[in-house]
């Protein structure tokens, strides 16, 4: 790569950084904003900290999304790639249906999945709360895990595989040892898509929960009509700084390890 | 096929089990209200009939869906002239640099979107912070803003999908073996070409894998044009959502998202019809034929493909 | 061939097990004794203030379980979807109440039972949505008015809505992405009802703002306040709420009521049919309309309050404002929003050609 080449794709990155980080400046910023309504900067304060500390329900329904996107991120994440891995390499009866549903998951409005899953789990007689809403994140993720492992093997070289079983590896030991290393970057990235998913499901998760279980994205959808307190701001900032300390933690600890 | 594998047997049982209850099953549920019809006191009432796609057959729904497939595939477009070269470049970072790069895209998507959305409007205002850089720069002289428009909808668009595009080309990406690209430009092919003949076709499952995973969700997606935009036309989603909330005509919504389903889901396929051609006459006449990636499992694998990448590469060089 | 007969047997097996597991959760759901020290509570976000819940919760010991929804509509879908079950209060707005109890998925209020429901005050009370409000007790209400910037037209030259097909407005008009409260403000400028049901006034409603279109900057779908105050419009609808928080952030921002009325709405308690805390969902109902309760629930959210108590002790700045304190000539010809039944497929297909420009 020449040199210019090599500036100019220094410039992308860290111009694509500030574009996705620059909002999220403004939001911790503002949550130091002495303005209770306006987006006008008003002067410094600490209130809006004081009062979230205050807000114990919005703090619950933050940590239930946290909860349930790790697992539902999780389980989406072994089911997707499994998904995908049947659908790339197995005969099976109803594959063709499997891969077509992948796709229609993904484009199913929120709304209609919201709906067809309410009235599926009230026909079922289950109760509404932590487990319907794990459920159907799962099922709202999954597919975004099926499509980039799929992408990602889609050069994949099946004979590795038979040489492996040829070996006299078993199917798992295989998936374990050829196909999931290849895989791994593509089975990461799913994750985070379907954590990323799961944080800021507004619609379906209104459907399929029940009276006792609340998650962020529904208290924060739930306020544009009375418009939205800035002690959202301040929970914003908190949660985006406790992120990114432990992604920093966990850095220096490869990187101590490694040495 | 006699040996017993039981991970296989396993792996089949538990997607299927989980797709069929909770996409198939559902999904055939909604199927079955798009031919019933209307009802008075619950929301659908068990009648047999075609009306509600006739209803969808009106020049009213045409303009909806073309407007948001229009915008749809506006901003995927944007997402990968923004995504591809970005992914491109995590891709060939250090290697113990990469997941901290590829994590750091998605932080950001962790604050909760109507708040990324708001401060999208702080910035993008009149006399927001946009308008404000701009006048210190000199570049304009009065208070300028960018909302409600376009270009609100683009960016608002772009900003919530782009890690969509950036992790699977990325996924992608990663896997490309460098030497092919070291071994067209030995065999004398310029980085241009190399990146056509090579680098392109290689990268392409995740091409479409990205649009395919922006492009999707975006056609339901309508509450940041209506944020951004001023809300003064109306997307598929925001019909569909109409359709089962506010009119409560439960039909015609099911109705609409089923042809909108369908549409794509025959896009698909048209895909996969295509690549598969492409990868049956390339298997043919495998002397000229270079192999063009994006295949699926019903296009075959071909070994050779990066090899003949390289070849062809240096064939036009 | 094997395999496949092994698949289809695993997926039986695995089909069975869930189906067992389903099951089991279903009988092991525990039986909820008669009345727990809990209610549930379904409404906007932080709608009742927490300083408010934490101090109920200290008075009668019950917990208070508040869950949130994003529109009345989404609210009723699945109220009615799970047929009043689980929730215990819910808020619906104006005609809400009506379509809810049509479908028979309200409880009567016993207001024996409301020993603070005389604090309300007869104008919010009886109206045609609730007759002798049996289902519904009024908590908080309201107009949808039109609001207009000092710097572009002279206040005192606007008296109807009408006005918002002045020259000065063009491109600068907000309206509600709500297709009630636009079609309602619409209809008023006719001189209709703004809950006609009639399809040549609803048709003329729908000219009326398509003419008016060219000039609109903005539907409106959350808080139109923050378009008036960084003045990114200069002329439209907006709730009393937003107004008054609008026109105190910004001094050149004016509430006018036009002359043809403005739409009313108010957003009512109510009891699904079926709670399983209704004793609780009463004790909590009269708490909130006590005068001094209701007094700082207003306070918070700057909207009217239907509490005549609560009116007498209001902070001078709400009490004074005409914004949140309407006077009767105010609200003259003002109508509160009701169900129009199927003319609702009406509205909606008006509203789509309206948006879709045909």
């Amino acid at each position: 790569m020449t040199l210019r080449l090599r500036t100019l794709r220094t410039w992308l990155v860290w111009l694509v950084y500030a574009f996705l980080y620059v909002p999220i400046l403004v939001v911790i910023v503002y949550s130091f904003n002495d303005a209770r309504y306006t987006t006008e900067w008003k002067g410094f304060t600490l209130k809006w900290y004081s009062a979230l500390a205050a807000n114990g329900p919005l703090v619950d329904a933050a940590l239930n999304s946290l909860s349930v996107a790790t697992l539902a991120a999780t389980i989406a994440t072994v089911l997707g790639t499994l998904a995908a891995i049947c659908i790339r390499r197995y005969r099976f009866p109803g594959r063709k249906v499997l891969h077509g549903c992948i796709y229609v998951l993904t484009v199913s409005p929120d709304i209609v999945m919201g709906i067809s899953l309410l009235i599926f789990f009230i026909a079922m007689g289950v109760q509404l709360g932590f487990w319907t809403l794990l459920a159907a994140h799962v099922t709202l993720a999954l597919p975004f895990v099926t499509v980039t492992v799929l992408a990602r093997l889609a050069e994949f070289d099946e004979q590795l595989i038979e040489a492996a079983r040829d070996l006299g590896a078993s199917e798992w030991r295989a998936f374990r040892h050829v196909l999931l290393p290849l895989a791994a970057p593509a089975v990461a990235a799913g994750w985070l898509l379907s954590f990323t998913l799961s944080m800021d499901d507004v619609l379906v998760s209104f459907f399929v929960t029940g009276p006792t279980f609340e998650v962020l994205p529904l208290r924060v959808y739930s306020m544009v009509r009375l418009g939205v307190k800035p002690d959202i701001n301040a929970l914003s900032a908190v949660m985006f700084t406790l992120t990114i300390v432990l992604v920093l933690l966990a850095q220096t600890l490869t990187r101590t390890r490694r040495k | 096929m006699t040996r017993r594998r039981p991970f296989r047997t396993a792996s089949i049982a538990v997607v299927w089990l989980w797709l069929g209850l909770f996409a198939l099953l559902p999904n055939l549920g909604l199927l079955l209200v798009t031919f019933l019809e209307r009802g008075e006191s619950d929301f659908v009432s068990l009648v047999f009939t075609w009306d509600n796609y006739a209803r969808l057959a009106d020049p009213v729904f045409v303009r909806i869906l073309g407007e948001s497939l229009w915008l749809a595939a506006a901003s995927t477009l944007v997402c990968l002239l923004i995504g591809y070269p970005f992914a491109y470049a995590v891709a060939t970072a250090r290697r113990g640099l990469r997941p901290w790069l590829l994590l750091l895209v998605v932080i950001p998507f962790w604050t909760n979107s109507l708040i990324r959305t708001y401060a999208l409007i702080i910035i993008l205002k009149s006399q927001g912070i946009a308008s404000n850089v701009l006048m210190a720069l000199g570049l304009v002289s009065e208070p300028v803003s960018f909302m409600y428009g376009e270009f609100a909808v683009f960016t608002g668009l772009t900003y919530t999908l782009l890690p969509f595009m950036i992790l699977p080309l990325y996924a992608s990406i990663e896997k490309l073996d460098k030497r092919l690209l070291d071994a067209a430009k030995d065999l004398g092919a310029s980085s241009l070409r190399a990146f056509w003949h090579v680098t392109l076709p290689l990268t392409l499952p995740g091409i479409v894998a990205g649009c395919m995973l922006v492009f999707l969700p975006s056609l339901g997606c309508f509450y940041i044009p209506e944020i951004l935009g001023g809300a003064k036309s109306m997307l598929i989603g925001n019909f569909i959502k109409n359709q089962f909330l506010v009119a409560r005509d439960w039909p015609l919504g099911a109705a609409a998202s089923t042809i909108m389903t369908a549409l794509l889901v025959l896009m698909i396929i048209g895909y996969w019809l295509s690549s598969r051609r492409v990868a049956l006459r390339e298997r043919k006449g495998a002397d000229t034929g270079a192999a063009t990636a994006g295949r699926t499992p019903d296009g075959g694998h071909d070994m050779t493909h990066g090899a003949d990448g390289a070849r062809r590469a240096r064939g036009r060089a | 061939m094997r395999t496949k007969l092994h698949a289809a047997r695993a997926a039986l097996v695995m089909v069975g097990l869930a189906l067992a597991v389903l099951a089991a959760t279903m009988f092991a759901r525990p039986a909820v004794a008669a009345e727990e020290k809990v209610l549930h509570v379904y409404n906007w976000s932080e709608y009742v203030p927490q300083s408010v819940l934490d101090r109920f919760s200290k008075e009668t010991g019950i917990k208070v379980v508040y869950t949130t929804y994003e529109s009345n509509e989404a609210m009723y879908a699945k109220i009615k979807l799970l047929k009043g079950v689980g929730y215990d209060v819910v808020v619906p707005s104006t005609y809400f109440i009506s379509m809810m109890r049509d479908d028979g998925l309200l409880a009567k209020i016993d207001k024996t039972r409301l020993k603070n429901f005389k604090n309300l005050s007869p104008k919010v009370l009886d109206q045609p949505f609730d007759p002798g409000n049996e289902y519904s007790v009024p908590y908080m209400w309201g107009s949808a008015g039109l609001m207009v910037n000092r710097k572009v037209v002279d206040p005192a030259s606007i008296t109807s809505w009408n006005d918002l097909n002045r020259p000065e407005f063009a491109g600068k008009v907000i309206l509600s992405d709500d297709q009630r409260d636009s079609m309602g403000v619409a209809l008023k400028a006719l001189g209709y009802s703004v809950n006609s049901t009639n399809e040549a006034e609803i048709k003329a409603a729908y000219e009326w703002l398509k003419k008016l279109l060219p000039a609109v900057r903005v539907f409106d779908v959350t808080a139109s306040k923050q378009a008036f105050i960084s003045e990114e419009v200069a002329a439209g609808l907006i709730w009393n709420g937003d107004a008054y928080i609008a026109a105190s952030e910004n001094k050149n921002l004016v509430y006018i009521y036009p002359k043809e009325g403005v739409p009313l709405w108010v957003d009512s308690l109510a009891i699904p049919v079926g709670a399983k805390h209704k004793e609780n969902a009463h004790k909590f109902i009269d708490f909130l309309l006590r005068p001094d309760v209701a007094k700082e629930c207003v306070e918070e959210y700057n909207y009217s309050t239907p509490n005549v108590g609560a009116q007498k002790i209001l902070s001078p700045d709400l009490a004074k404002s005409r914004i949140t304190s309407p006077t009767d000539a105010d609200l003259k010809n003002a109508e509160f929003t009701n169900s129009v039944g199927n003319a609702l497929e009406v509205y909606e297909k008006y509203w789509e050609m309206l948006k879709t420009g045909s």
